[in-house]
């Protein structure tokens, strides 16, 4: 059975970390296999568990683990790969050429979400025996470049297989007239580009799968709201819902009508508003011990 | 077979054979140059970072990239003679 994907996702500071941390604890006591995944280029898991982590997944509770993704060394390993398979198809003069061209391409915009698409893919392929994988989100301008980022590269890589299959049709007819009728080498680009399509189209369908949930964490002031109206939008562009809304730091009095009047389609889930925030396991478990109601009501594990 | 006779027959295959390869290579010789075209266009969509031409996101190229020698070496070798591109256009057309 693969893995349920939980995001948690929204604007900066609204306690993506916390919710995210709390309903991965709240999981892993009931107990599913969980793994929390940090995703956010500034971690800060480490904080609210109190330890260290890494990209290698460490072991919080008998069914918890939690990492953090660097997206430094995805990129650094991505682009080693990518020059040694250039150094063996180039003409040694090109590679040569190519080397300066390349230091560049490495600071282009863009590469920072390819990282976080990569590390989620091999997150699944690699953990795919969890019960859930919770995913804390970058803020809100990267996060949504991810989710998107498959869609996009799609557009692009139908429209290249478009003008590479003609090219590629053009040159059979060279060749039959030229050398009677003699195959002509498959064309690896064609090849690459059809490989790729078949990687972003199994993407695309992960984050639209009905095993995939966002959750949109928000506070209850103007800022959040209006935000959280924006990716509930840009989400819908890209046809991915948005499962439940989390509004985190509530006071007792305080009255969320407002929001639960805007997103009716979506679950409402309260968390407290704490003094001082969260920090280490134990409080995190208390804060959920304290709160059973709202974390019962997750009814996540009903559709496990 | 007079060897004479042999000879003179495997000339003519020669010649026949030249010929035939001559035809086939005028046939299809614009169409190549407009591969060529298609080629560089492909190159210029996915390559284009390189020579200062917005390109698609950034992963398409480094995915595309390692398979691409020959079109990069179109592409970097129309750009050098991009300042005459009507006596490329002459020399397809077979004009003096």
């Amino acid at each position: 059975m693969e893995p349920q994907l939980l995001f948690f996702i929204g604007k900066g500071g609204v306690g993506k970390s916390t919710s995210s941390a709390l309903t991965a604890v709240y999981l892993a006591s009931q107990p599913y296999k969980t793994l929390l995944v940090s995703m956010d280029p500034a971690h800060n898991q480490c904080d609210i568990f109190e330890q260290d982590f890494s990209e290698k997944p460490k072991k919080v509770s008998e069914t918890l683990m939690v990492k953090e993704v660097n997206t430094d060394l995805w990129i650094e390993k991505y682009l080693k790969e990518t020059t040694a398979q250039i150094k063996d198809t180039y003409k040694y003069e090109t590679a040569f050429n190519l080397q300066n061209y390349f230091n560049v391409l490495q600071f282009s915009p863009g590469l920072e979400e390819y990282a976080l698409l990569l590390a989620f893919e091999y997150t699944l392929h690699k953990y795919g025996d969890q019960d859930f994988i919770v995913f804390d989100m970058a803020p809100t301008a990267l996060t949504l470049r991810f989710f998107s980022l498959p869609f996009i590269t799609l557009i692009w890589l139908e429209e290249l297989l478009t003008l590479r299959s003609e090219i590629y049709k053009k040159k059979e007819i060279i060749s039959k007239i030229k050398i009677a009728g003699k195959e002509i080498e498959q064309d690896k680009v064609k090849a690459k580009l059809q490989t790729l399509i078949g990687n972003y189209e199994h993407l695309r369908e992960h984050f639209m799968s009905d095993t995939t949930r966002v959750n949109l964490v928000m506070n209850n002031d103007k800022l959040s709201f209006s935000e959280a109206f924006r990716i509930r939008k840009k989400l819908l562009d890209i046809s991915i819902g948005i499962d439940r809304i989390v509004i985190n730091k509530v006071t007792p009095s305080e009255n969320t009508e407002g929001i639960e009047s805007e997103f009716k389609a979506q679950k409402i889930t309260r968390f407290p508003f704490l003094a001082g925030g969260l920090s280490g396991y134990d409080a995190l478990m208390d804060f959920i011990s304290a709160n059973t109601e709202e974390f019962q009501a997750l009814e996540f594990g009903n559709t496990v | 077979m007079n060897p004479v006779l042999k000879w003179l027959k495997s000339q003519i295959i020669e010649a026949f054979k030249i010929s035939d390869e001559v035809m086939r290579g005028k046939a299809v010789e614009t169409i190549e140059h407009e591969v060529a075209e298609l080629d560089n266009i492909f190159g210029i969509l996915v390559l284009g970072a390189f020579i200062g031409i917005p390109s698609p996101p950034i992963h398409i190229t480094m995915e595309l990239l390692p398979f691409m020698n020959k079109e990069f070496d179109i592409m970097l070798e129309k750009v050098l003679t991009a300042h005459d591109p009507l006596g490329h256009l002459f020399s397809v057309l077979g004009i003096d």
